[in-house]
């Protein structure tokens, strides 16, 4: 799905959603009723589009924190694997590389855990294929 | 006479052997401690560093504020670190550099240029850039009871006319004297004597030490005596340079609330935001008049006072033959240059207090005031500015009076880091912090956990199973019936369960968490992450317990990240005086959930927002910005919460009194609104939709939950785990459908 497609269909959503009724909302929790103010909202700036990729800048760390897998650092591959998934948290790719890490110092139930986690953001088959292998 | 000349020698002896071991008591006193003195050094506490590279979500105003915070001047053009100049969306800095845990970050000239709130080019001279950070902003320090702070120099780090003037000004023989000076005693006594009462000590810099260091600011000559003494011990046992060097470390020079600022090096950074080598003229002889008084010539409070004090330090400077007459005259005409940026130090009391809690559980206080840690924290200056921001905007909204409280919890659910933290509505007040000690039921901010161990049973419920939302009772201990009601006071009959969670439904819910067993929801909540006693009783599942903002955060954190648990981390590193990493606190997940279960609890609190008690949230966020949340209100609106993720956030707000009276509000009608304020101001990402392996999609009847066909009267797509679907089916055949619900549009499948 395009992201175009994806804003057009939202928007659209939203118009029909707030044509429905959405400012009648009320909390339905528990409890005697409240006494239900009338909102008043303020007009704040819309967030910004989703991020283009960010993978020029992690790419180095990786390497660095393969080179320190490597050495056996993986105190310091970690840090900077956890520095490059902050840089961009959805990457599957970041994700595998973390499960390496750990596989390779030994921690197998953290290198399951992180390649479980990782398959939640991979894309195409080679890539999901890839964190499977560290699921078993 | 010989008996009485007896006596006399008897009592020397007796004075002379007392002396000597006072001596030795003095002596012990300076050698045993003088070297650990020098190195009592508070631990700092930073916060996290901006990360730079080409995409990076950020706007202008950010970037200004972050470089303002970080004390970069504005100039025309850069040329030493901690510079800036912008112009428009173009910002030339030369960053300072910092000694990043294992990795050096270089102070180099580079340009930002920004453009649609994001960085567009990032290069040093004719290289581009792939990825930098800036130096992290200290947001604080973690300093003795005492308040010293400091910042550590060597004699060799200060500029040759700041020390030459120190000694012009305090001390002229210093170099001579074996600590202190017949002279400056005499002189002192003789006005002493002509005003009738102590106006003047005669120190020299090794007394002035001595003092300091360890004794009282009595005026007695018992106390000048000991003085005196000490300071000939410490000359003995120390060289003039390693004496000299200890005071400009130790030499007060001025307060900011609890913090005193010791040494020339941090008044540098504290009053002209440099550091002390790099200070002009005029800033060294202001930082060498204020030793005599601190206060008074405080250049903040009374800058009338320190400028007129900073000339007579230049005049003895040049008179002293320390500078030229010409070098006097320039810097006299100088303005004081001090530092009028910002200053956010110690302003975030809320977050500092979990730091703080954190290292308490790993470190002894007296290890955190005095070995100069470094503490690097998850702390986002950018999106606490935010919530600050969108608390007191929605708080002056709801209650113009100040009566009602907040406090607000955001995390990093891809990482478990807490970024941002607002303990009360007062925001950098550092009172009662409601985001970690306060103790309230959490309403249907529990619910989600009964949903989501009922979804763990595939066999048994799906989000299309029908709950029956009717009149329960249920007798509880000591034979007390408990009758829960809804918000409306209605009964829906039978509701699909996706829905009873979407409108919050009281009855379902209890019935639900009952047919499940408390047991199961207490494991639940376990599984998520809630650690702390929950009550075992049926209330238990509409919210019963005493939970604070965190605890729910922990909870929440564990739901957005997709069922796996991770400890809430605010402590990235910490690392020694020298610069040696000490500890690391890495990221570690733990799946407690089963996946599809998540997932499916993510369609329901999905469609709390789109069509449930949380619709509020689109009054402030795009249409097309997808989040997940749930609302929370207690009996009588004594709370209101919020809890609810987007693609990169986790934010859990609360409101309510401190004296657990009744707020007039929902959770839709209150937390949500700081909650969805927020949001759309710090938010960078939508939520995403993600579907795991064991999940496929089918159209139900809405009414009954049926299979039925696309197009179908009342048909709606919704996600089960494989197998899971609905037995039942309409006798309706698919057809070409009208308009997409949220789900359809944001799953973009056509069957």
């Amino acid at each position: 799905m395009t992201l175009s497609h994806f804003v057009s269909r939202g928007t659209v959503l939203c118009l029909l959603l707030f044509g429905a009724g959405c400012s009648t909302f009320s909390g339905s929790d528990g409890g005697s009723v409240p006494v239900e103010k009338e909102p008043e909202y303020t007009t704040v700036t819309p967030p910004t589009a989703p991020q283009p990729s960010a993978r020029t800048a992690y790419q180095p760390l990786l390497d660095k924190a393969a080179q320190a897998t490597a050495r056996g650092d993986y105190g310091q591959a970690m840090a900077l694997l956890e520095r490059a998934q902050r840089i961009d948290p959805d990457s599957a790719e970041i994700y595998l590389s973390m499960a390496k890490a750990h596989q390779a110092s030994g921690d197998m139930a953290q290198s399951r855990a992180t390649a479980e986690r990782g398959l939640l953001y991979c894309n195409g088959s080679d890539q999901c294929a890839a964190l499977r292998v560290y699921t078993r | 006479m010989i008996r009485t000349r007896h006596i006399l020698l008897k009592l020397s002896l007796a004075a002379l052997i007392l002396g000597g071991l006072f001596l030795i008591y003095l002596d012990a006193r300076i050698t045993s401690t003088f070297i650990d003195k020098m190195w009592e050094l508070p631990a700092k506490v930073y916060a996290r560093p901006l990360e730079l590279f080409t995409g990076a979500g950020l706007t202008t105003d950010d970037l200004a504020y972050e470089l303002e915070v970080l004390g970069y001047r504005k100039v025309t053009t850069p040329r030493g670190p901690g510079q800036v100049s912008r112009n428009r969306n173009r910002f030339e800095v030369y960053t300072r550099g910092f000694e990043f845990p294992g990795e050096r970050e270089p102070a180099r000239r580079v340009l930002i240029e920004l453009s649609g709130d994001r960085v567009k080019g990032l290069s040093a001279g004719a290289r581009r850039i792939d990825l930098m950070r800036l130096d992290p902003v200290q947001i604080g320090g973690i300093y003795p009871s005492h308040g010293e702070d400091r910042v550590l120099a060597q004699l060799d780090d200060m500029p040759e006319t700041l020390r030459q003037g120190l000694l012009a000004v305090e001390d002229r023989r210093f170099y001579q004297h074996w600590g202190f000076s017949i002279v400056g005693i005499a002189r002192a006594a003789f006005s002493n004597l002509r005003s009738g009462r102590v106006v003047a000590g005669g120190s020299t810099i090794t007394q002035q030490l001595v003092k300091n260091y360890y004794l009282t600011s009595q005026r007695t000559i018992v106390r000048k005596l000991t003085e005196v003494l000490m300071a000939i011990l410490l000359e003995l046992h120390y060289d003039k340079d390693q004496i000299l060097e200890s005071y400009i470390n130790e030499i007060y020079l001025g307060q900011e609330g609890p913090r005193s600022i010791h040494g020339f090096a941090l008044a540098a950074r504290h009053y002209f935001d440099m550091p002390v080598e790099q200070l002009g003229l005029h800033q060294q002889a202001l930082l060498v008049g204020m030793i005599k008084g601190p206060s008074l010539y405080n250049p903040l409070r009374n800058p009338q006072r320190a400028l007129e004090r900073r000339n007579v330090v230049l005049d003895v400077m040049a008179q002293q033959g320390v500078i030229s007459q010409e070098h006097a005259t320039v810097a006299r005409a100088m303005p004081l240059g001090l530092n009028n940026n910002r200053r956010i130090r110690d302003s975030f009391p809320a977050f500092l207090d979990l730091v703080r809690r954190q290292l308490r559980q790993e470190y002894r206080e007296e290890d955190l005031t005095t070995l100069g840690l470094s503490i690097f924290t998850s702390f986002d200056p950018l999106l606490q500015r935010q919530l600050e921001r969108s608390t007191t905007a929605i708080m002056d909204q709801l209650d113009a009076a100040g009566e009602l409280q907040s406090a607000t919890v955001v995390t990093r659910f891809d990482t478990g880091e807490v970024a941002a933290l607002v303990g009360g509505r007062r925001v950098r007040y550092a009172g009662f912090n409601r985001a970690l000690d306060a103790r309230r039921p959490a309403g249907s901010l529990l619910k989600p956990a009964v949903y989501l161990a009922a979804l763990e049973q595939p066999r048994h419920y799906n989000l299309a199973t029908p709950l029956q939302d009717t009149t329960l009772q249920i007798k509880g201990a000591g034979g007390k019936l408990w009758q829960p009601r809804n918000f409306d006071r209605q009964s829906h009959g039978d509701v699909l369960l996706y829905r009873a969670l979407a409108k919050s439904y009281n009855l379902a819910s209890a019935r639900l968490g009952m047919d499940l067993g408390l047991d199961t929801v207490v494991d639940m909540l376990d599984r998520l992450g809630l650690d702390r006693d929950v009550p075992k009783v049926p209330a238990l599942t509409l919210g019963a317990g005493e939970y604070s903002p965190m605890d729910m955060a922990a909870m929440y954190q564990t739901i957005a990240a997709g069922g796996f648990r991770m400890p809430l981390r605010s402590i990235r590193d910490i690392v020694d005086a020298y610069g040696t990493p000490l500890k690391r606190y890495p990221l570690e997940y733990d799946r407690t959930v089963s996946l599809q279960a998540m997932h499916l609890l993510h369609y329901a609190l999905r469609a709390v927002v789109r069509e449930g008690t949380g619709r509020g949230v689109y009054r402030y966020l795009p249409g097309n910005f997808d989040v997940a949340g749930k609302t929370g209100t207690t009996n009588n609106g004594r709370d209101s919460w919020f809890a609810g993720f987007s693609g990169d956030l986790l934010a859990v707000s609360w409101i309510g009194r401190d004296d657990n009276g009744g707020t007039g509000l929902t959770g839709g009608s209150g937390a949500l609104k700081v909650w969805a304020h927020f949001m759309a101001g710090a938010s960078e990402r939508s939520l995403d939709y993600r579907m795991p392996d064991g999940i496929q999609t089918h159209w139900v009847d809405d009414r009954n939950g049926y299979l039925t066909g696309k197009g179908c009267p009342h048909s709606r797509m919704l996600p089960f785990i494989t197998g899971s679907e609905p037995r039942q089916r309409t006798n309706c055949s698919p057809r070409k459908s009208g308009i997409a619900d949220w789900f359809q549009s944001l799953f973009g499948r056509d069957d």
